[in-house]
């Protein structure tokens, strides 16, 4: 580095230290235009994501069935299927098993499912009470709560006839009431290992529901792999369930994209706005240099080396504060913790830089094309 | 030989007459100085000369080349090289100490040189304010930096504009006696003046009304 | 004076007051389209969620245990119906503009090639006349927004026709335009295939016809079975969960704000008020998520608003800050002159307050513009400009404008009218 190198470097830093104000000025703006650059970016990235698994509220969105028209399908061959299926895109597999059996008389029908994953897949059934933990522990719907005027804590007596064709007996205590606005609410619900205990049948399942993150194009995806590795378990897609969410979520995405498309643009302009006017505020020194014999060439290059400081201090800046912004955001609206797009940082940084320096170049360029001599003189 | 050649040179803005017919000979190494009251045109013509402005008509030679046929970046060339400017309102860089004011003509120029730039102030008298900012000095320093940044390059000419009139008495004998130790090195100086007391320090004093020369006095 | 200097200063200063003016309506903009759209954004993914079909489903107050599970032959006369003629009350409530589709459904067993085959009765989209005077068209076309449908679109006065399930179509081998022939205990029709439909559930295996063609099949003409209600509902909160379990527990206040707030569970309770012997039963699986979407939605738009009307009042304070600090000679200027601080101030606060202003207004007609544009664009529909927003925006600018002057007006207070004046 020459002299001269280090001279203009240090003219350079001059101006950043010793101008602090306008600095500030400078910098927050910048600092606000990479803010939003970066939150609104990467919310863009993530909110779809995360309305997704919002949208499983609604619940599982494929079903495992029993191919061939056969009633029942094996466990075993069930887990082979979901091994098929990203794991940790998996949310709950609930299987489910139906019988008939008599209480009091009155048919019903008795649901065998695991508890835990229930919540999981359908998480939106209203249960009073609790959940059965312990044998002979059941939930009704809450049809049959209000018919056969059954409140939590009492008990039912049921009979039926297992697979083995020998009659079982047994007095059931209610632990919880659900109530879902459609078939469940007709339903008793036992643990599957103790249905399969009264059947003395184990391990078989006629449905399976599934909760999985994905797209209606990758479950149809999932469907196919299945449907080739598997002959014994039929995979459906429940499509009034993922067609409405791939339109309901369609239209948020594009909401947000718009949204941030035109914050975007106006949050540039502002940032631009700032630095011209940080800019034309020195029009007599850029006059004064010019007189004293500084080409063009020489006076650009200063305040596109200045332009370029300030884009990525500023950029570096509103990157800190635009993770914060949507980490805000993702915490307040979804409870979760933001996924961050790494190349979103260093992108975020390079248009803060662009956009300064352009912001910069455009009252310099103006204030080159006057003589020297009007800018000197007049106010 | 003619440091400089003002040929018929006119200045029309607009219906304006600013300068009409203007004729000037310098010779290298003498001291001009022009004089008139306000809107006299003075300031156009220095700007002319000074390779800020181009006249309407009419020729301007400085140092054997004819300055309006140049382009802009040709002019500024010329500034660098052959013009060192002193102005009314100094005009320092507001976030630069005097010694780096200084050192910005060298950087425009060709190269800088703090040891130089350090002499240049010296010379003016500010070798113990090199490290202030230009708020830190007063009035007749600032225009000695002002003075100091002229004379870095060692231009030929010297073109004052006004340079006391924002300055006390004591100031202005101080600036004026730097112009007369630079004239007796032999550069050539043009002050542009209202004032008779600065005028009478030149060799010459032209004397502009409505953008016409009116006189010529040698003193 | 202060009159004139102000008018000089606005005049003269165009260009630099112009950037202001640009900064202020671009925030206003910015303000006022995402307002607009937050104001707007629920009702708006209300309507999108509708793709998810009815959220309620009206069913006769005896039948609740029986028919939907189990469709046991032997049980069939315990079963009660609802009269055709009750459904236009849907319209009838306090909420019926709400009440976005509905449909009736009336479920029979038919033979077909010597096999049991479930046939539903419907109205597909039926033209109603409302006792009230409206006029509606409604049905279940509207409300099944995921079925594929193969062929031309069924009508309700196409009693010939009927809209085949995917399974059972391949079942039976049928195609567009095949006959088909169903036998009922009492009768046996002849209808045309008009349309086969997927709807991934157990609806392909089902038949769907015209209302009455069911009712006469299954003898039970003037009757409907259940009915499927989509109703526009707003998110459940407490009061509406106290509600649901027992209307009568709340006190009269909560009472009539829950009778008169679109919850669910108020929309039910009207529902049975008006119509007899029915229970109308929130689907959960709807409602529910549909209120913990639509409750995210807003919170999301509403922070992501409150940080951009952030944004942009920083953007427009540090735009008038750096306008006040490039005037300082003038400032200097006017203090020297014998203006006081309180003078100064008035007259920089009267001219950016006086370009803000300008700029607002532009800038709010401009954010009208953009709310309209993303309502177009993503829901394809109006966004109602909300008078609201005209004062908050309002209020906004002139206090972003005043709180973006303050550090240009402190800095302005310390200024020396000495320092400016000698180039310090």
């Amino acid at each position: 580095m020459n002299k001269n190198q280090r001279f203009i470097l240090k003219t350079l830093f001059s101006s950043l230290i010793r101008r602090r104000s306008r600095i500030a000025i400078a910098l927050l703006g910048v600092a606000i235009g990479a803010t939003v650059l970066l939150g609104m970016v990467t919310l863009c990235y993530d909110i779809p994501r995360q309305m997704g698994q919002e949208f499983r509220s609604y619940g599982a969105n494929l079903l495992l069935m029993p191919a061939n028209n056969q009633s029942t399908m094996p466990m075993t061959e069930v887990k082979k299927a979901v091994d098929l299926l990203p794991s940790d895109k998996v949310l709950g597999v609930t299987p489910f098993r139906y019988d008939s059996i008599r209480s009091n008389q009155q048919p019903y029908t008795i649901v065998g499912t695991q508890f835990d994953q229930v919540s999981k897949t359908s998480p939106y059934w209203k249960i009073e009470g609790e959940l059965p933990k312990n044998p002979n522990e059941i939930m009704i719907g809450t049809d049959i709560a209000q018919f056969a005027k059954l409140s939590i804590g009492s008990t039912m007596p049921i009979s039926g006839k297992s697979k083995e064709n020998s009659r079982f007996d047994e007095e059931l205590t209610i632990t919880g009431i659900v109530k879902t606005g459609r078939a469940e609410d007709n339903f008793i619900f036992i643990d599957l290992n103790d249905l399969e205990t009264l059947l003395e049948e184990r391990n078989q399942a006629e449905v399976v529901e599934i909760s999985i993150m994905a797209t209606q194009d990758e479950l149809q995806r999932y469907i196919q792999t299945i449907k080739e590795h598997s002959n014994t378990v039929e995979p459906h897609l429940i499509k009034w369930v993922t067609q409405s969410e791939a339109s309901v979520l369609g239209k948020l995405s594009s909401l947000l994209y718009l949204v941030t498309l035109v914050v975007l643009i106006l949050t540039m302009i502002c940032v631009a706005t700032t630095m011209m006017t940080v800019v034309m505020e020195r029009r007599k020194e850029i006059g004064l240099k010019k007189a004293i014999g500084a080409t063009n060439k020489s006076i650009a290059k200063e305040f596109l080396a200045e332009g370029l400081i300030l884009g990525i201090i500023g950029g570096v800046i509103g990157v800190i504060c635009g993770l914060i912004f949507a980490q805000v955001i993702s915490a307040n609206v979804f409870g979760r913790s933001i996924v961050v797009e790494f190349y979103l940082i260093p992108t975020t940084i390079v248009i803060s830089a662009v956009v300064t320096i352009i912001a910069c170049l455009i009252p310099v360029k103006r204030a080159l094309e006057v003589e020297p001599a009007l800018v000197l003189r007049g106010e | 030989m003619n440091m400089l050649e003002v040929n018929n040179v006119s200045k029309i803005y607009g219906s304006l007459h600013a300068l009409s017919e203007v004729n000037l000979t310098v010779e290298e190494g003498k001291w001009l100085s022009i004089m008139g009251p306000s809107g006299s045109g003075k300031t156009t013509l220095m700007n002319i000369i000074g390779c800020m402005d181009k006249p309407s008509l009419g020729s301007v030679i400085l140092d054997g080349q004819d300055i309006t046929q140049l382009s802009l970046p040709q002019l500024t060339e010329i500034r660098r090289d052959k013009i060192g400017l002193i102005f009314q309102q100094f005009h320092l860089v507001s976030y630069l100490t005097a010694l780096e004011n200084v050192m910005v003509a060298q950087y425009y120029h060709s190269m800088v040189d703090e040891k130089e730039a350090l002499l240049a102030l010296e010379r003016v008298g500010l070798a113990a304010r090199a490290k202030h900012l230009p708020r830190q000095l007063s009035g007749g320093e600032q225009q000695r930096v002002c003075i100091a940044r002229a004379l870095i390059n060692y231009p030929k000419l010297i073109l004052a504009d006004e340079p006391t009139g924002n300055l006390d008495e004591s100031n202005e004998a101080m600036v004026m006696n730097l112009l007369h130790q630079l004239h007796a090195e032999g550069s050539t100086i043009i002050v542009v003046t209202h004032s008779p007391e600065v005028s009478k320090h030149a060799q010459t004093t032209v004397v502009l009304e409505h953008g016409k020369v009116a006189s010529i006095i040698n003193n | 004076m202060f009159r004139r200097m102000l008018l000089s200063v606005l005049v003269r200063q165009k260009k630099k007051l112009f950037l202001i003016a640009l900064t202020v309506a671009l925030g206003v903009s910015l303000a006022t389209a995402m307002l607009n759209v937050m104001f707007d954004v629920g009702d708006k993914v209300n309507q999108e969620l509708k793709a998810y079909g009815a959220n309620l489903n009206i069913v006769p107050k005896g039948a609740a245990l029986v028919n939907e599970l189990y469709q046991l032959d032997d049980k069939q006369d315990a079963i009660q119906y609802i009269k055709q003629d009750d459904l236009v009350k849907i319209k009838m409530i306090f909420w019926a503009y709400n009440i976005v589709d509905f449909a009736p459904y009336l479920t029979t067993q038919v033979m077909v090639n010597g096999k049991p085959v479930t046939l539903v009765g419907t109205w597909f989209n039926k033209h109603l006349t409302i006792p009230t005077g409206d006029e509606v068209d409604t049905g279940m076309l509207a409300m099944k927004s995921w079925w594929s449908i193969e062929g031309n679109t069924m009508k309700d006065d196409n009693l010939q026709g009927v809209m085949v399930g995917e399974a059972i179509a391949k079942q039976l081998n049928l195609k567009l335009g095949d006959s088909i022939e169903l036998t009922s205990s009492t009768q046996k029709i002849t209808l045309t295939v008009n349309n086969i439909f997927h709807s991934g559930g157990v609806e392909d295996n089902e038949l769907y016809v015209s209302l009455p063609v069911a009712q006469n099949l299954a003898n039970k003409v003037g009757l409907v079975e259940r009915v499927e209600v989509s109703a526009l509902t707003t998110p459940e909160n407490d009061l509406a969960r106290k509600a649901a379990q027992d209307p009568n527990s709340l006190s009269r206040t909560e009472w009539d704000t829950w009778y008169c707030t679109a919850y669910i569970s108020s929309i039910a309770y009207q529902l049975e008020e008006l119509m007899p012997d029915v229970r109308v039963k929130a689907i959960m699986q709807v409602a529910e998520s549909e209120g913990s979407i639509l409750q995210k939605t807003q919170l999301l738009m509403l922070l992501l608003t409150i940080l951009s009307l952030i944004c942009s009042a920083l953007a427009i304070s540090n735009l008038v800050t750096a306008n006040v600090i490039e005037r300082s000679t003038e400032i200097g200027l006017l203090k020297a002159l014998g203006a006081t601080n309180t003078s100064v101030a008035m007259l920089i606060l009267t001219e950016i307050l006086i370009i803000a202003l300008l700029g607002g207004i532009v800038g709010y007609f401009i954010g009208l513009g953009f709310a309209q544009i993303i309502g177009q664009t993503v829901f394809g529909s109006f966004v109602e400009p909300k008078m609201i927003i005209v004062p908050l925006v309002l209020i906004m600018v002139s206090l972003i404008t005043l709180l973006g002057s303050m550090p240009a007006l402190r800095i302005m207070m310390f200024l020396r009218p000495t320092d400016v004046l000698h180039g310090r």
